[in-house]
C-alpha cells in the first residue's frame, strides 16, 4: 500500500510549486517534526499531530494524538474515519489534506496536501497602508453627518411640530388658576406641567409669574409663525387700561396716542421697518413685557420709555393738558392737583391749578392751623386743661386730627365728633350732669331741638349765649299762670327763633367753622364740606413713605417731617393748599440715574415710581412690587367669571 | 510694469513654501481680529432694549452674519476639492476659513447674549464651540505633528513597516520550528497580532497593552529561565526575532498615533459641523414657528 503525496505551495513570486512523494505502509504521520511522513511548517500544528492509519480496503483512521484535534470533513474532531470510496478532507490548521476517492482495487492511496491559509485578497488588505488612517477604525464623515442630522432634525423640529400639531391651544389662565393657592393669594408650589418638546425650543425661563406655563408655549404663542398678540395677553389681563387719555372715546385716545409717538427717523426708522416686515408691529404688550429672560419680576420700567413720547409730547399733541416731563429732577412740569374750589351749589367744583398759581381750596371750613399749633395759643392752653384725652400733652400735633387710612398712604376725614368736639362742644343743656349736645351734621335736628327746648321751658337764653341765670327745669310751672303760659309759650317761641338765628348766624357755634347760606328768615344751610383724600389724580404719593424723612443731615419724623412738607404752623386759612409743590419733592427725588445733588436724602425716582403706564388709579406697579415682595397675590388679572368687578389692586 | 511686478510677487510667494497660517502676511488674522474688534466695541456700546440677547437688532444682525458665517466655512468641504493658485487660491480661502472661524465664536458668543439654557439655541452654539475648538486642535496639529512624523518613520514607508512584520513574522514560523508545540502555540498568538484592529482610542493612546506580541514575549521570556540546551536556543532565537517585532510594531504604533491625532478631529469637525447646520435650521424655524 501506498501513499502518494502530491504537496502544492506558492513561491515568494506566486508561482504554484507541486512535490510529489510516496509513503509506503499502512500508516501516514502527520506533524511539525521533520520525522514525520507529512510535514507541516504551520506553528499550530503539534510536532506529531495525527496518524492516518488503513483499518480495511477502503476505510482509513484518523487519529489526532492527545489533545489535538483535526477537522475530518468539515467536522472538528479527534478522531474519524474516511471511505475512501468518496475519499475526505483532513485540514489541520493551515493545512488541508485531501484524500482523493480511489477504486476498490487501486494500490495508491493519493493525498493533496496544500495550504489554505491566507487568500490573495487578505494578504492585500495586511499591507494595505491604508490601515494607517484612522478612516479604517471609524465610520465615514457622511455616513456620521447624517446620522446626526437626521438626530438632531428629529428630536429638536420634527417632535416638537408634530406634537404641536396634535394639541388644541393652551388655556393660560386655567392653568395659572389651577396652580394658585386656595385662597387666591398667591402661587403655590408650582406644579410643572409634563415635558413638552416645544419647550426646547424656548430661549429661556419665563418670569415668575408665568413660570407656571413653561411647558404651554401654545398659551401665548397661538399659532406658527405669528407673532405673539396682545389678544393672548388681554385674555387673562383683562383688567389693563390702556395708556392714553381715558377722558376720551377710546378710538380718539387711541389715534392721540399713535400721533404721541415721537417721529422716527434714521437707524429707528430702519429698524421699525424691518419689524414691520417680519409682523412685529409697534405698540405690543410685548415691546415692553419682554418674555423668555429668566425667572425675575417684570423689569421696573426706565426712564427712557416714558422720555421717548414726553420730552417733547407738545410738540406733536399741542392740545394736550400733560406737560413734557424727561426727568423728575430737571425737567417735571408743577404739580397741578384738582383742587376743591367751589361747593356751593349740588356738586362739588374741582379744577386742577398748578401750584405755582398758589390755588386755594374752597372746603367750606373755616379752619386756622396755626392757632391750632401755636404753642403758646389758645389751642394750647386747652390741650393742657384735657390732660387726659392728650395724655399730659402741651401742645396738639398733627395726629391729633390726622388719622392714616388702613394702608397709611392717605388720611381718613377729620371726624368733629372725634378729632374737634373735645374743646369744640355743642353742649347746650345740662341736666344731673349729663350734657345735651346739638346734633352735629344735620342743621334740621339741630333747629327741632332748640324748638323742643324753648317749647318745654319756656323763653331762656340758649346756653350758647352764656349770659343771663340759666332758668332751672321745673321752675317754669310753679310761677307762671295760664295766661302767663299761654304767653309765655308765644315768647318762648320767639325766643327759639332768635336762639336758632343765633346758633347759625356770625358769632354762632355753627358759623365759627362753617360757611352757612340763609335763605329764608330760619332757613339756613351749612355747604358741605369737603374733604380731599387725594389731589394728585395721576401721580401717586404714599405719606407712609415718607414717617421718616431726612433733610440737610437731620432725621425727622413724627410731627417735624409732616412740616418739612406742609407748612401747617405758618397757615391762618382752611383754603390754603399746603399741598407742597415740586420744589418741595426735589429737595429729595431725583431722575433715573440722575447725578443732580440734593439737600436731603438722595432718592433715585424715575417715572414709575409715581406713574403708572397703564393709567390705574391705584398703587404704581413698581411700588407695588417693591412693597409686597411676592408675599400677596396682586394681579392685573382677575378671574372671567368675575369680569366687572371691583378692580383687585390696592387703593 | 506693475503687472509684471505682481505676478513676480506671486511666484516669489508661491515657490518659497508659505503655509496657509501665515498667508499672505496674516492678513486673515487681521481681518477677523479687526472684525471681533468691532463686533465686540458694537456689543459694548450699543444699548439695545431690555438687554442683549439673540433678539435685539444687534443680535439678529449678529446671528444672521454668523449663519452667513456659518455656511462659508463649510463650504470649504467642496473648495477643498479644487485647487488653485492666485488671489483666490485655496490657500487663501484656508487661510480665510481658519481666522474667519476663529471670529465666529466672538459672533455667535456676542449673538447669545450670554444666556443659556437646556435648548435647541445653547445646543447650536454648543456644536458650533465644539466644531470651532475641533478646528483649533486641527491647525495645532498639522502645525507640530508632521516633523514628529517623519522623525518617527526613520525615512520608512508605511508599506515598508508594515513589510518588516511580514518579514520578522516568516522568520519566526521558521525559529519556532523546534519549539513545543505549547511554545508554538505561544508563538502563534504573537504571529496572530495585527496592530491595525486597535480602535480610535487605543491609536491615539500610541500602545497597546493588549498587544498579542508583547503578551507572547513576555511568556517566552519566562519559559525561558527554565528552559536548558536545544529548547534555550531555540526560545533564545525566538525570543530576539520578537523583540525586534515589538519595535517593528511599536514604530507602526507611533505612526498611527501621530496619523490618528492628524485625523480624528475632521471627524468631529466635519460630521458636527453637519448637526451645527440642523441645529441651526432648527434654532432658526422655531424662532418663527414661535415668533
Amino acid at each position: 500500500m501506498t501513499f502518494r503525496l502530491n504537496q502544492k505551495s506558492v513561491s515568494a513570486e506566486g508561482r504554484e510549486i507541486r512535490r510529489e512523494r510516496s509513503v509506503e505502509g499502512e500508516r501516514l504521520t502527520i506533524g511539525r517534526a521533520p520525522t514525520n511522513d507529512v510535514h507541516l511548517t504551520d506553528l499550530a500544528v503539534a510536532l506529531n499531530h495525527a496518524i492516518v492509519q488503513r483499518v480495511g480496503p477502503l476505510r482509513l483512521s484518523v487519529q489526532a494524538e492527545e489533545g489535538l484535534g483535526l477537522e475530518l470533513n468539515g467536522r472538528k474532531v479527534t478522531s474519524g474515519f474516511i471511505e475512501l470510496a468518496g475519499g475526505g478532507e483532513v485540514r489541520i490548521a493551515s493545512h488541508l489534506l485531501r484524500f482523493l476517492p480511489m477504486a476498490a482495487d487501486a494500490q495508491e492511496i493519493e493525498v493533496d496536501v496544500e495550504r489554505v491559509g491566507e487568500s490573495a485578497a487578505e494578504e492585500m488588505d495586511r499591507i494595505d497602508v491604508r490601515r494607517f488612517s484612522v478612516g479604517a477604525v471609524l465610520p465615514s464623515k457622511r455616513i456620521s453627518a447624517y446620522v446626526l442630522i437626521a438626530l438632531v432634525l428629529g428630536i429638536f423640529l420634527a417632535w416638537p411640530i408634530w406634537v404641536y400639531s396634535q394639541r388644541e391651544p393652551a388655556d393660560a389662565q386655567a392653568i395659572l388658576t389651577a396652580q394658585r393657592k386656595d385662597d387666591g393669594t398667591g402661587v403655590a408650589a408650582p406644579k410643572q406641567a409634563s415635558f413638552s418638546p416645544d419647550s426646547m425650543w424656548s430661549s429661556g425661563p419665563l418670569s415668575q409669574v408665568h413660570h407656571g406655563l413653561e411647558q404651554q408655549c401654545s398659551a401665548c404663542h397661538v399659532n406658527a409663525f405669528e407673532p405673539v398678540q396682545d389678544s393672548a395677553c388681554a385674555a387673562c389681563h383683562t383688567n389693563v387700561h390702556n395708556h392714553g387719555d381715558r377722558t376720551r372715546p377710546p378710538a380718539e385716545a387711541f389715534g392721540r396716542y399713535l400721533r404721541s409717538f415721537p417721529v422716527l427717523t434714521g437707524w429707528a426708522k430702519i429698524e421699525r421697518a424691518v419689524a414691520d416686515a417680519f409682523g412685529k408691529s409697534a405698540g405690543r404688550c410685548v415691546d415692553c413685557h419682554t418674555e423668555h429672560e429668566g425667572p425675575q419680576q417684570m423689569p421696573r420700567t426706565a426712564q427712557r420709555f416714558c422720555a421717548d413720547c414726553h420730552t417733547d409730547l407738545t410738540a406733536r399733541l399741542p392740545d394736550t393738558r400733560i406737560g413734557n416731563a424727561s426727568d423728575f429732577g430737571r425737567a417735571h412740569p408743577e404739580f397741578s392737583p384738582a383742587v376743591l374750589i367751589d361747593w356751593s351749589g349740588e356738586q362739588p367744583r374741582h379744577q386742577r391749578i398748578p401750584l405755582n398759581r398758589n390755588p386755594s381750596e374752597n372746603g367750606n371750613l373755616k379752619f386756622p392751623h396755626d392757632i391750632h399749633l401755636n404753642a403758646g395759643g389758645a389751642a394750647t392752653q386747652m390741650t393742657r386743661r384735657l390732660s387726659d384725652r392728650y395724655r399730659g400733652r402741651q401742645q396738639l400735633g398733627c395726629a391729633d386730627c390726622h388719622t392714616p387710612t388702613a394702608d397709611g398712604v392717605r388720611f381718613e376725614p377729620v371726624d368733629m365728633e372725634q378729632d374737634c368736639a373735645a374743646c369744640h362742644t355743642l353742649a347746650f343743656d345740662e341736666q344731673d350732669g349729663v350734657y345735651r349736645t346739638l346734633r352735629h351734621g344735620s342743621p334740621q335736628q339741630v333747629i327741632a331741638d332748640l324748638r323742643e327746648y324753648y317749647r318745654g321751658r319756656g323763653p331762656a337764653r340758649p346756653a350758647e349765649l352764656g349770659t343771663g341765670a340759666r332758668r332751672r327745669p321745673g321752675d317754669i310751672g310753679q310761677v307762671r299762670t295760664a295766661l302767663q303760659y299761654a304767653r309765655a309759650r308765644a315768647g318762648a317761641g320767639a325766643a327759639a327763633n332768635n336762639a336758632i338765628a343765633a346758633v347759625f348766624r356770625e358769632g354762632g357755634a355753627c358759623y365759627d367753622c362753617h360757611t352757612i347760606d340763609q335763605r329764608g328768615p330760619l332757613d339756613f344751610h351749612v355747604r358741605p364740606v369737603g374733604w380731599q383724600n387725594r389731589f394728585l389724580i395721576n401721580g401717586w404719593f404714599d405719606h407712609r413713605a415718607h414717617v421718616n424723612v431726612t433733610l440737610q443731615g437731620q432725621n425727622m419724623s413724627g410731627d417735624q417731617a409732616c412740616l418739612t412738607c406742609h407748612v401747617a404752623d405758618r397757615s391762618n386759612q382752611a383754603s390754603n393748599l399746603m399741598i407742597p409743590g415740586l420744589e418741595s419733592c426735589q429737595r429729595c427725588h431725583v431722575g433715573e440715574n440722575s447725578n443732580q445733588q440734593v439737600i436731603g436724602q438722595r432718592v433715585e425716582s424715575s417715572c414709575a415710581m409715581c406713574h403708572d403706564y397703564h393709567m390705574d388709579e391705584g398703587v404704581p406697579a413698581m411700588i407695588l412690587r417693591q412693597r409686597v415682595r411676592g408675599n400677596r397675590w396682586e394681579s392685573t388679572t382677575i378671574p372671567v367669571a368675575q369680569q366687572g368687578a371691583s378692580p383687585p389692586r390696592a387703593r | 510694469m506693475a503687472t509684471r511686478g505682481a505676478r513676480q510677487i506671486e511666484r516669489v510667494r508661491a515657490s518659497a513654501h508659505e503655509g496657509f497660517l501665515r498667508h499672505r502676511n496674516f492678513l486673515w488674522l487681521k481681518i477677523a481680529t479687526l472684525l471681533s474688534i468691532l463686533f465686540i466695541t458694537g456689543y459694548a456700546l450699543i444699548d439695545v432694549t431690555p438687554r442683549h440677547n439673540g433678539g435685539s437688532w444687534y443680535g439678529y444682525t449678529l446671528g444672521t452674519i454668523g449663519a452667513l458665517l456659518i455656511l462659508w466655512l463649510t463650504v470649504l468641504g467642496l473648495r477643498k476639492r479644487a485647487m488653485t493658485r492666485g488671489r483666490w487660491s485655496l490657500k487663501a480661502w484656508t487661510s480665510a476659513h481658519v481666522y474667519l472661524g476663529l471670529s465666529l465664536l466672538v459672533i455667535g458668543t456676542l449673538h447669545t447674549g450670554f444666556q443659556f439654557g437646556w435648548n435647541v439655541h445653547t445646543l447650536a452654539y454648543a456644536l458650533m464651540v465644539l466644531v470651532i475648538l475641533s478646528g483649533i486642535y486641527g491647525i495645532v496639529v498639522y502645525s507640530t505633528l508632521p516633523d514628529a512624523m517623519s522623525d518617527n518613520r526613520s525615512a520608512m514607508t508605511k508599506a515598508q513597516m508594515i513589510d518588516a512584520i511580514t518579514k520578522l513574522d516568516r522568520q519566526l514560523q521558521i525559529a519556532a520550528q523546534p519549539l513545543s508545540h505549547e511554545d508554538t502555540a505561544i508563538v502563534s498568538e504573537s504571529l496572530r497580532e495585527d496592530p491595525f484592529r486597535a480602535g480610535i482610542f487605543r491609536r491615539l493612546s500610541g500602545s497597546d497593552r493588549a498587544c498579542r506580541n508583547a503578551r507572547a514575549l513576555r511568556q517566552l521570556k519566562a519559559r525561558l529561565t527554565i528552559a536548558v540546551e536545544a529548547e534555550e536556543d531555540a526560545l533564545q532565537a525566538v525570543v530576539q526575532l520578537m523583540d525586534r517585532k515589538a519595535a517593528a510594531l511599536q514604530r507602526i504604533r507611533s505612526a498611527m498615533r501621530i496619523r490618528a491625532m492628524l485625523e480624528v478631529w475632521l471627524y468631529v469637525h466635519v460630521p458636527i459641523t453637519f448637526a451645527l447646520i440642523a441645529a441651526l435650521s432648527v434654532h432658526i424655524i422655531s424662532v418663527f414657528f414661535y415668533w
